[in-house]
């Protein structure tokens, strides 16, 4: 809490303290899963089922079906899941159509995003009465409209890849037309002065400062709207008829209960978040080479 | 501040604004009572088309005079008649083109449904809300706050602890939920865990950038006072972390409600709104399922405006000045 020099703070490398963190997490996380599975597992030994273990607590780390996993099944399972990579079953497949969709979603909000953006900035009255609902829109549980959406889109002949990736898109317009229009906004008085100096149009205006000006909290809002449009595009594969993606296999594990494949895809998840928002990053990079260097 | 230009000067004088929002939504509204007096569906939708597009035009200059106004009647009006406009036109244009309800409910329907069904609604509302979303913000919030702390206090668990709190914030409610409800069971608890864990990560990533952000300058003035850490901690760091807390909460306010109803997606004990949407879309009553949708909206404007009104509340504003 001392209010060291900022220069002196950053240089120590995180990687000791990410490490120390892990095992302190794997070391409170072996009793609790032990603990958590010691009852079902007493339980069905009571039943008289055949486990191939001889006493509760020897089983807590290979039931069939745990309530927390062991690192050893955790493995297992990964090694299962994503062993052929390239199969129509394995987890880092349907990790990339998940991916595919969530990105062209993206793209279809970035298009809708910019042009609210700039209808917000432009007129006042289109802002009063609709930003009201763009906020609301956000607290619809897509998860219900999901279904609706894919019979709905499938009426008119759109099947497949785009459905999922316009339930993404509808996620994550929002915080891309709430930054677009906060970026497309925050040229300051001098620098439009000066532009208006130059005799310079209203379009040039938003091409030569605007634009560039705002590009910066589109990248911030792309962050944001990344991991909303990735939990959109997982919900529509859920709830409509989907042959790939992890979506397609939460339902399906979740129906079967396999707690252990729930934990792997829910790693993939994650990773699949970090990527897209790393990819993001590399796009801000080139896309915005005056802020390259912080 | 802004020398924007603005498309829309106000046009208060003109008294075709008024006569055009009323025509507007008269019309749409005489179009929709006609339409349900006919015997059947029109046999073309096309003239009726054109007409709600044509009121909608003409509503919408009425609407764009409203928000020309000063006051509080133009923040708040032209939002609900564009509200009101919309929804007459969705029913008349559901009705021209005879869409069956199994497809699209139209609007009186679903507020048909919303008032036949009102108490088992409420009920799921109660349970998904109170029970799951409420609870979980506020265990979630509670949790982020002492984390923030922590990792402020210690800089090894900055070091340590905010990069898996970054990777954890990327991890998708929908693959985190059905993990969490096969740990900790069907019942409430596993959905308030679930709300808990997406509220926690936006918190202790806000807080933290927010009690950090105070300004050197802040600091070394206090430390001119011989401040006590805990006067400095109280007097700067807390009202420079508020604005950020505020924000993350707001994000958080939005998020709890649809993971609780994503979380019930994956196993309940039969209560709840997203059981109940559940429920209805497989049964094709659609009605039901977007009444369930509006009442969990409107909740959630709710929750969203009153973590507004406190951010009002608490908040200093005007740090820029």
């Amino acid at each position: 809490m001392t209010a060291a020099a900022p220069g002196a703070r950053a240089r120590r490398s995180p990687l000791l303290p990410m490490l120390a963190v892990a095992v302190v997490a794997v070391l409170l996380y072996l009793p609790l899963m032990v603990w958590a599975n010691y009852g079902p597992a007493a339980r069905s030994l009571a039943s008289g089922a055949d486990l191939g273990c001889p006493t509760a607590l020897a089983c807590a780390t290979q039931l069939r079906n745990p309530v927390l996993p062991s690192p050893g099944q955790l493995a297992g399972g990964f090694g299962a899941l994503s062993l052929p990579p390239t199969s129509p079953l394995s987890a880092p497949y349907n990790a990339v159509v998940t991916g595919g969709e969530t990105l062209l979603g993206l793209a279809l909000a970035v298009v809708v995003g910019l042009g609210l953006a700039v209808l917000l900035v432009a007129s006042r009255s289109f802002e009063r009465s609709t930003l009201p609902w763009l906020v609301a829109s956000q607290t619809v549980p897509i998860v219900a409209i999901a279904p609706m959406l894919a019979v709905l889109l499938g009426q008119y002949g759109v099947q497949g890849f785009l459905p999922k990736a316009i339930i993404a898109a509808f996620i994550a317009f929002f915080p891309i037309a709430v930054g677009m229009s906060r970026g497309l906004r925050s040229p300051d008085a001098l620098q439009l002065d000066l532009m208006h100096t130059y005799s310079a149009s209203a379009g040039q205006t938003f091409r030569l400062l605007r634009f560039p000006a705002s590009l910066p909290y589109l990248f911030t809002a792309l962050k944001v709207a990344a991991t909303a449009a990735l939990v959109g595009s997982i919900v529509a594969e859920i709830s409509t008829i989907s042959f790939s993606g992890l979506g397609k296999m939460l339902a399906e594990n979740s129906r079967a209960s396999d707690t252990i494949a729930l934990w792997i895809i829910m790693v993939y998840g994650a990773v699949l978040g970090v990527a897209l928002v790393g990819l993001i990053g590399l796009i801000e990079r080139v896309a915005t080479p005056w802020k390259a260097r912080t | 501040m802004t020398v924007t230009a603005r498309l829309d000067a106000p046009r208060r004088a003109s008294p075709l604004g008024p006569l055009a929002l009323a025509a507007g939504v008269a019309g749409l509204l005489s179009l929709c009572l006609l339409l349900a007096r006919l015997p059947a569906a029109p046999s073309s939708g096309l003239p009726w088309l054109l007409g709600v597009l044509a009121l909608l035009l003409v509503g919408a200059y009425g609407v764009r005079w409203i928000a020309g106004g000063e006051g509080r009647a133009a923040h708040v009006l032209p939002a609900a008649f564009t509200l009101l406009l919309g929804v007459l036109a969705a029913e008349a244009l559901l009705r021209a083109y005879a869409v069956p309800p199994g497809l699209i409910p139209t609007p009186s329907l679903v507020l048909g449904s919303l008032w036949e069904a009102r108490t088992v609604l409420l009920q799921d509302t109660l349970y998904t809300f109170g029970l799951e979303g409420l609870l979980g913000f506020l265990l979630g919030t509670v949790a982020g706050l002492l984390l923030a702390l922590l990792v402020v206090r210690f800089r090894f668990l900055e070091l340590g602890l905010l990069p898996y709190a970054a990777l954890f914030s990327s991890i998708p409610i929908v693959a985190l939920a059905p993990v969490i409800v096969k740990a900790v069971g069907l019942e409430w608890p596993s959905k308030t865990v679930v709300v808990a864990v997406t509220v926690l990560f936006p918190v202790v990533v806000g807080a933290v950038r927010g009690l950090q952000s105070a300004l050197p300058m802040h600091l070394d003035l206090m430390h001119t006072y011989a401040a006590s850490p805990a006067q400095t901690f109280r007097e700067v760091r807390v009202p420079t972390a508020l604005p950020f807390v505020f924000n993350a909460l707001k994000v958080g306010s939005t998020l709890a409600l649809i993971s609780a109803i994503v979380a019930e997606f994956f196993g309940t004990d039969g209560h709840g709104l997203g059981f109940r949407i559940q429920i209805e879309v497989g049964r094709f009553n659609l009605s039901v399922v977007w009444a369930a949708i509006v009442l969990s909206s409107i909740v959630g404007i709710a929750f969203f405006g009153l973590i507004n009104l406190l951010e009002r509340r608490f908040v200093v504003t005007g740090r820029n000045a």
